[in-house]
């Protein structure tokens, strides 16, 4: 049987609401902060006030004796991991030493408000007492706040086992610069110095924040056996699973982890953060223990937002506007923990762009801030502010619409990807030509009391496959029941059990679909880098067929005849050669019962990549009186390969884009010279609100990908890259100006316009 | 946070009696005092509940054409009130900026006004009508003007035991209009980063006999700018006085930096403010009536 | 201090004991059990422990569980009796308007609140009945147009 059905399909591609938005609408879906289990006390991190600190002693007595308090721990309640030990994620691990710091200081920290200690005790206010009796002794250290400070010469170096990657020879000197990362063909310098018409930009962008609206939450109990279960608000049981055991030196067989409803991760909950911390409590105190941050504790220090960057961009072409250079630098500021690395950044920003000469270097940098993670394309965003920008720009500087210098230049399936790879099957000049189709293009823009203006962006986003797993145990009443690995934060249930619902031929009211645990479903990589989906409809695709097989085999013992000789159809086997010999799915179990359990079994590793295009417009006015940039108008189109359902594609999008305008216009932590962040809090961490933003249109262009189940390309990712960049387009076609910041807030369109 | 005690007194004197001894704070919406305990700012020993008081929470008019907002009072209901709506627009319109719908249907201008916050937005359209407060305490009841009753971030003129019980707003002066701006970053639920509330009031010859410009966020307490009000006088309103106006607003203001926007910042927005707030006050009916 | 609390939610009596220094909201998840209502910044900010007091839209973290006594409060809880889903639930069902549902129940009741005194509302002033409550995972569209259809089948006359 192909991938590909004959006729139209049932369930795929169809409008259809969430099989779970019942119990959201109705206050039913289970956070971990509204579990409440017998006897559960409350555990509260003490963090660190300084940014910059050796840790000299930690005196936890007076805590201890605190009435009420149960138990109290620091670093040494927790095995030493060494430097660079890991767990198992995709092809490269994630550094376990650095989630470890990240959960519990030992030694040193790295920024204002990393935890050094934790309490657990009956009542949130007893907990938050014992903390003021813990004594830390620090020594506080120079610290350097800002990208600039951390690499200047003779700043205070954060990491003494970090000497800079990826520069030779060898350095002999720790730095705060990790690693220098080089993307190069041909002679960008030498193409620059002849390019008949150049353009080029530097930008700072500041650190911002995922906002999910659900703080970091966490349940941990052990059994009287010792066995632990975590429920959490996770994107990854099993790699939450493989941070704790590392962590609290636990055997994988002695713990499992149960995924919650997420209130939002979009990166940020990969990480544990405080998951180990408040199992580490529930194994001193023997009772549950619960741990709910405060939205101050998240902003401040406990969670990881994504990176500032200073990026440096410049481009040339010749006078038909063909690209003929892109030199570019870009300074990722990692916070307190060597950070993601520069590679797929940089690749993102000059991927969609054919060019012979190319010099792009990346340089991850600590400061003494939290340690970044991930938001969406991890860097998209960021770079695609600043090379959108340049190469609108170029386009102005040749005389050339913007549109027009895109479709120039444009990226090919088969064309060279900035590493020298070939393009996989992409759609970049399809989405292209219905953008110059479109009214958000062709209508002229209305004019108004302040200056207007469009912009154009265009963003690419790579994603990951990794692996995810699931089965279907047929039920007594012959409906598929799914167990899936992968954690629902795109709508993935109802998307499944559409796949699921089309490969059975069923009604979808027919599928049940739940996340297993850590424990009752095979190992699945975290709900991130837009792969869920995807991967997630391979290996139910093979699941399904599984459980079709053994009840195949089963309908063909009941019907008397070989099973090659049983069709399948909508919930029915039939016999080919005998009218009248069938059995439903219903009987077919009734009847088999007893002779054992049927469940199909898939698994997907490294499907191939389903990379993610899109393109957005924007009009924006700028009020030139005080900086106020109102966005007008926004279209987003974006390649989904195929929509499982589009619904849930808009969903995605529209979220991404705003979350985008919100770092574009008005999201931006402001940290004070001591590393403490000014404004850890919603009312001066500002969000996009409905009054914010317009509706934003989302247009779906369907080019599949092949040797992928339905074609499915990622989705969730790459509607955050172009909106800055479109938004900043739109201004600098607005006031004639072009915002070299981020975000790009009244306060700093003003001074850019009086400058 | 630490333990408190709590009483909701049905009279003003069972009030005024539980006020008294440290750490005794009055509760209205408690917008502003719930985050502030919980987040330590303030250790307070007993909380007192003042909306079952009738005069707190009425709003009545007085029998010299007056208006008396009971202080505890939630601002939706300032500014769902017709008389509020019909001759303090103003009024109505700072009451609907303050936080979000769901702040303004707890928060009172009471609690804005004691709060004492630079940036209370209930504030300088109250001053522009010359509103006054009533207090009372211990040794009685008094009014002052709410010009004077502010003296610095966070403190008023209220004495040990006292309450704000009401404001008064004085009758509408003939041909004259108020209004208030502020510019916040977002659309709603914002901090203002500047504020300007004015008001003028015109002679039978359609020139400025009085002038009332009342700037937020750009001082420790919500100040007049005396300069623009002084430019304002004997002249016809027009869009040139309004901006000259507005430039020495500018003057006037004594920002701060801080993190929601430079001083420099601030000063721009005052001219612009300021400028925008008396043409509103221009295009409002009674303004434009004497103007024909 | 914990002191005993009697008030009334979603029309039923509940004496539980609080401690003083709980907030509204604490009081409905903590010690009533009611867990629909959220806690995302604990200072008014974000929208998502919106209940309704006496009607009007409130954030429950801003309200002292000891002010509750007396007052008629409604959570999310309360609006879809026996299962049968609130028009604007059903809305928000339909037309995509929840994803991770973190702000649901705020938002659902800031609509209600708007619906019932403004029963045939513009976009934008669904937009600003809502603009209090933070959603960080729809982009707001398909909640202003399931408010919008909600308002539609309230006026004519569906349940």
């Amino acid at each position: 049987m192909d991938s590909e059905k004959n006729g139209a399909l049932q369930s795929i591609g169809k409008r259809l609401p969430r099989v779970d938005a019942r119990e959201r609408v109705s206050g039913g879906a289970v956070y971990p902060a509204d579990l409440k289990l017998p006897g559960m006390v409350h555990g509260k991190m003490l963090r660190s006030p300084h940014a910059h600190a050796r840790i000299r002693r930690i005196d936890t007595t007076r805590a201890e004796a605190l009435p009420g308090v149960l138990a109290v721990v620091t670093a040494a309640d927790f095995p030493e991991l060494p430097i660079g030990a890991s767990i198992p994620m995709g092809e490269t691990g994630y550094d376990m030493w650095m989630v470890a710091q990240t959960n519990m200081a030992r030694g040193k920290v790295f920024w204002v408000g990393q935890p050094v200690a934790a309490v657990a005790a009956v009542d949130v206010h007893i907990a938050e007492a014992a903390l003021a009796l813990i004594e830390v002794d620090y020594q506080p250290l120079p610290a350097v706040i800002d990208l600039a400070a951390a690499m200047a010469a003779g700043a205070p170096v954060l990491h003494e086992h970090v000497f800079t990657k990826g520069v030779e020879p060898r350095p002999r000197s720790p730095s705060n610069i990790c690693s220098r990362t080089v993307i190069a063909r041909g002679d960008a310098s030498a193409a620059l110095m002849t390019a008949p018409a150049t353009a080029g930009i530097t930008v700072a962008i500041d650190t911002a924040h995922q906002g999910y609206l659900e703080p970091q939450a966490v349940v941990a109990q052990v059994d009287a056996n010792g066995f632990l279960t975590v429920w959490a608000s996770t994107q990854g049981q099993f790699t939450a699973e493989l941070m704790i055991g590392r962590m609290l030196g636990l055997p994988l067989s002695q713990l499992k982890v149960i995924p919650l409803e997420v209130g939002g991760a979009f990166g940020g909950k990969i990480v544990i953060h405080g998951e180990a911390v408040a199992a580490r409590l529930a194994q001193k105190c023997g009772r549950p223990v619960r741990i709910v941050l405060t939205r101050e504790e998240v902003l401040q220090g406990g969670s990881g937002p994504p990176a500032a960057a200073l990026i440096d961009i410049a481009v040339g072409a010749d006078p038909d506007g063909r690209l003929t250079a892109i030199r570019a630098s870009y300074h990722l500021d990692a916070g307190g923990l060597p950070g993601l690395g520069t590679s797929l950044v940089m690749q993102a920003s000059a991927a969609l762009y054919q060019c012979p000469n190319l010099d792009l270097q990346g340089f991850d940098v600590v400061t003494n801030k939290p340690r970044t993670e991930a938001y969406r394309a991890p860097g998209g965003i960021q770079a695609a502010f600043a090379m959108e920008q340049a190469m609108d720009a170029l386009s102005q500087r040749l005389g050339m619409d913007p549109l027009e210098f895109r479709k120039c230049n444009a990226a090919v399936t088969g064309g060279l990807m900035p590493i020298g790879t070939p393009f996989p099957s992409i759609g970049l000049t399809t989405i292209l030509d219905r953008v110059g189709a479109h009214p958000c293009w062709t209508d002229p823009l209305p004019q108004g009391r302040c200056p207007r203006g469009r912009g154009l962006a265009i963003g690419y986003w790579r994603g990951t496959s990794m692996t995810s797993a699931g089965h279907i145990t047929i039920a007594g009443d012959g409906r598929p029941m799914v167990t899936m690995g992968a954690v629902d934060i795109s709508g993935v249930r109802s998307t499944m059990a559409q796949v699921v619902a089309e490969e059975f031929g069923l009604p979808l009211d027919d599928i049940h679909v739940q996340t297993g645990d850590s424990k009752s479903v095979g190992y699945t990589d975290a709900a991130a880098g837009s792969r869920v989906a995807r991967t997630s409809t391979a290996a139910l695709v093979e699941a399904s067929r599984d459980a079709l097989g053994q009840l195949r085999t089963r309908a063909a013992e009941k019907l008397q005849c070989p099973p090659d000789q049983i069709d399948y159809a909508q919930g029915r086997f039939r016999a080919r050669e005998r009218a009248g010999a069938a059995i439903s799915l219903a009987e077919l179990m009734q009847a088999t019962l007893t002779d054992g359990a049927v469940v199909g079994r898939g698994v997907s590793a490294k499907l191939p990549l389903g990379v993610e295009i899109g393109a957005h417009v924007c009009d924006v006015e700028v009020d030139t009186d005080t900086g106020l940039v109102t966005v007008l108008r926004y279209t987003a189109f974006q390649d989904v390969g195929r929509a499982l359902n589009p619904i849930a594609v808009e969903g995605q999008m529209s979220g991404s884009v705003v979350q985008g305008i919100g770092w574009a216009l008005m999201e931006g932590f402001d940290y004070g010279p001591d590393g403490r962040l000014r404004n850890a809090s919603l009312l001066d961490y500002r969000m996009p609100t409905a009054l914010d933003v317009p509706p934003i249109e989302c247009v779906i262009i369907e080019t599949p990908v092949p040797g992928v189940p339905y074609g499915v390309r990622g989705v969730g990712e790459v509607p955050i890259v172009p909106p800055a960049a479109a938004v900043a387009n739109a201004i600098a076609r607005a006031i004639g100006i072009r915002i070299r910041q981020m975000p790009m807030t009244p306060e700093r369109v003003l001074r850019a316009l009086r400058a | 946070m630490k333990d408190f005690a709590y009483v909701c007194p049905a009279t003003l004197g069972d009030a005024i009696a539980a006020m008294k001894g440290d750490g005794a704070r009055a509760l209205a919406g408690g917008t502003d005092l719930i985050p502030q305990m919980r987040e330590g700012r303030r250790q307070i020993a007993c909380v007192v509940d003042l909306k079952r008081i009738p005069e707190l929470t009425g709003i009545t008019a007085g029998a010299d054409g007056s208006l008396v907002l009971g202080a505890a009072a939630s601002a939706s209901h300032v500014a769902q009130n017709a008389v509020v709506a019909g001759a303090y627009p103003a009024v109505a319109q700072s009451a609907r900026l303050i936080g979000s719908l769901q702040v303004q249907n707890r928060a009172s201008l009471g609690g804005n006004i004691c709060n004492a916050a630079p940036s209370a937005d209930a504030v300088p359209a109250l001053i522009c009508h010359q509103a006054s407060v009533r207090i009372a305490g211990p040794a009685g009841q008094r009014e002052e003007a709410l010009e004077d009753f502010i003296r610095a971030p966070g403190k008023t003129n209220l004495a040990p035991g006292e309450l704000l019980v009401s404001i008064v707003l004085p009758p509408v002066a003939p041909r004259s209009a108020a209004a208030y701006l502020r510019f916040t970053p977002r659309r709603e639920m914002d901090i203002a980063v500047a504020g300007a509330a004015a008001w003028i009031c015109l002679d039978a010859g359609g020139r400025v006999a009085a002038a009332r410009v009342v700037l937020a966020s750009v001082g420790p307490t919500p100040m007049r700018a005396a300069s623009a009000e002084r430019q304002l006088l004997g002249e016809r309103p027009s869009r040139a006085l309004f901006a000259s106006a507005g430039r020495l607003a500018a003057g006037d203001a004594r920002p701060i930096s801080d993190t929601r926007g430079s001083a420099d910042y601030r000063r721009s927005l005052t001219a612009v403010l300021t400028a925008r707030a008396l043409a509103d006050c221009c295009a409002a009916t009674p303004i434009q009536q004497a103007l024909a | 201090m914990k002191m005993p609390v009697t008030c009334t939610v979603n029309g039923e009596a509940h004496t539980v004991l609080a401690d003083t220094r709980d907030t509204l909201l604490d009081l409905l998840r903590e010690r009533i059990g009611l867990t629909g209502s959220k806690e995302g910044c604990g200072n008014g900010n974000c929208g998502t422990c919106t209940v309704l007091v006496d009607g009007a839209a409130v954030n429950a973290c801003l309200m002292l569980a000891l002010e509750a006594p007396g007052r008629d409060i409604v959570t999310i809880e309360g609006l879809a009796p026996r299962g049968k889903l609130h028009p604007i639930q059903q809305a928000l069902v339909e037309h995509g308007g929840t994803q991770c549902g973190f702000c649901t129940p705020g938002i659902v009741l800031s609509a209600k609140a708007l619906l019932d005194g403004n029963p045939n509302p513009t976009t934008h002033d669904v937009r600003h009945a809502i603009a209090g409550n933070i959603c960080r995972c729809t982009g707001y569209d398909k909640i202003v147009d399931a408010i919008m259809a909600a308002a539609a089948t309230l006026q004519a006359g569906g349940r």
